[in-house]
């Protein structure tokens, strides 16, 4: 159902989204730059301040640019410490059950202990 | 009684010394570098330059006696409550481990975990800052699961030798937590 190939209706959404953003663009453009006297003068008087046309880009921008440093805090903040349990074991290792062993078949996939893993790594068997 | 040289995760070189004063007890001792005279004075003339610079603009001789101050105290309090000397890790079979940080001032801070909540020794990987390291953790038991965890003690925390120096202090301890197997068994 849910493939990404092109539709008849996706072609009119981005069609539509298309011509819309470029009105978008013209509408500001034309905001920015055309004098106030002459807005006026077509009876066109309701419009934002000329200082927004200016200060919405650079909010944006300043955002974008805060955005990769908070993002990176945020990533920071939420690692777990050195000393919490997170590290070790989660909710789901501590409910998994125990799958009987079976002779001739793959191991079931589970969660091994750090004390074991440990113990595999490090001490060698003799 | 055993040192051998290692490096940390950062690269500077430590020490590892062990001694085994019995059959069932270890001493692990880990020592770090020590306040190198390079840095310090780097340190000092950059805080006097800035301060300095600071007394030519404001034209303040206040800044001056500030900085000196400021100097003073921080190098006292980094020495007391910072810079470690030296960390090391007692285990007696039967009783505990004690966990020692020696400061470079002298003050020494320990904690004693008794052997009953000691569930093991392991070596943990965890993501620090940007790396991912190696570090030696002690695995507290949960009293009412005799399977879970209830606590995370992360050993050796200012010096953290690499994977090399963990591999040899685990080897060690688990020679000794094995022998309570044994004997309870």
């Amino acid at each position: 159902e849910n493939s990404p190939a092109p539709l008849p209706e996706r072609a009119i959404y981005g069609f539509a989204l298309f011509l819309g953003s470029w009105f978008g663009f013209m509408l500001y453009l034309i905001w920015a730059y055309v004098p106030e006297t002459w807005l006026f003068s077509l009876g066109l008087t309701y419009w934002p301040q000329k200082y927004w046309a200016v200060a919405l880009p650079v909010y944006l921008l300043v955002a974008i640019g805060i955005g990769y440093i908070l993002l990176f805090g945020i990533n920071m903040m939420s690692t777990a410490p050195l000393n919490s349990t997170d590290t070790v074991t989660d909710n789901y290792a501590k409910k998994q059950q125990q799958k009987k062993f079976q002779e001739e078949a793959i191991p079931a996939l589970r969660d091994i202990p750090i004390s074991e893993v440990n113990r595999m790594f490090f001490l060698p068997e003799k | 009684m055993e040192e051998r040289r290692y490096r940390s995760a950062s690269g500077a070189r430590i020490a590892l010394r062990r001694r085994q004063h019995s059959a069932s007890c270890r001493e692990l001792a880990v020592r770090c570098p020590r306040l190198r005279l390079r840095s310090l004075s780097a340190a000092t003339s950059a805080a006097w330059l800035a301060a300095y610079g600071l007394f030519v603009l404001t034209e303040n001789s206040m800044v001056l006696s500030a900085a000196i101050i400021i100097t003073l105290v921080g190098l006292i309090m980094y020495l007391h409550f910072v810079k470690i000397d030296q960390e090391s890790l007692l285990v007696i079979g039967s009783l505990g481990i004690q966990v020692t940080s020696s400061y470079a001032s002298g003050k020494e801070s320990t904690t004693f975990i008794e052997m009953s909540q000691v569930k093991d020794v392991v070596i943990n990987e965890a993501i620090h800052m940007q790396k991912v390291i190696y570090y030696l953790c002690i695995l507290l038991q949960d009293p009412g699961d005799p399977q879970g965890v209830s606590e995370v003690v992360p050993l050796f925390q200012s010096s953290k030798p690499r994977l090399d120096c963990l591999i040899e202090v685990y080897k060690s301890c688990q020679e000794i937590l094995e022998q309570r197997k044994t004997q309870s068994s």
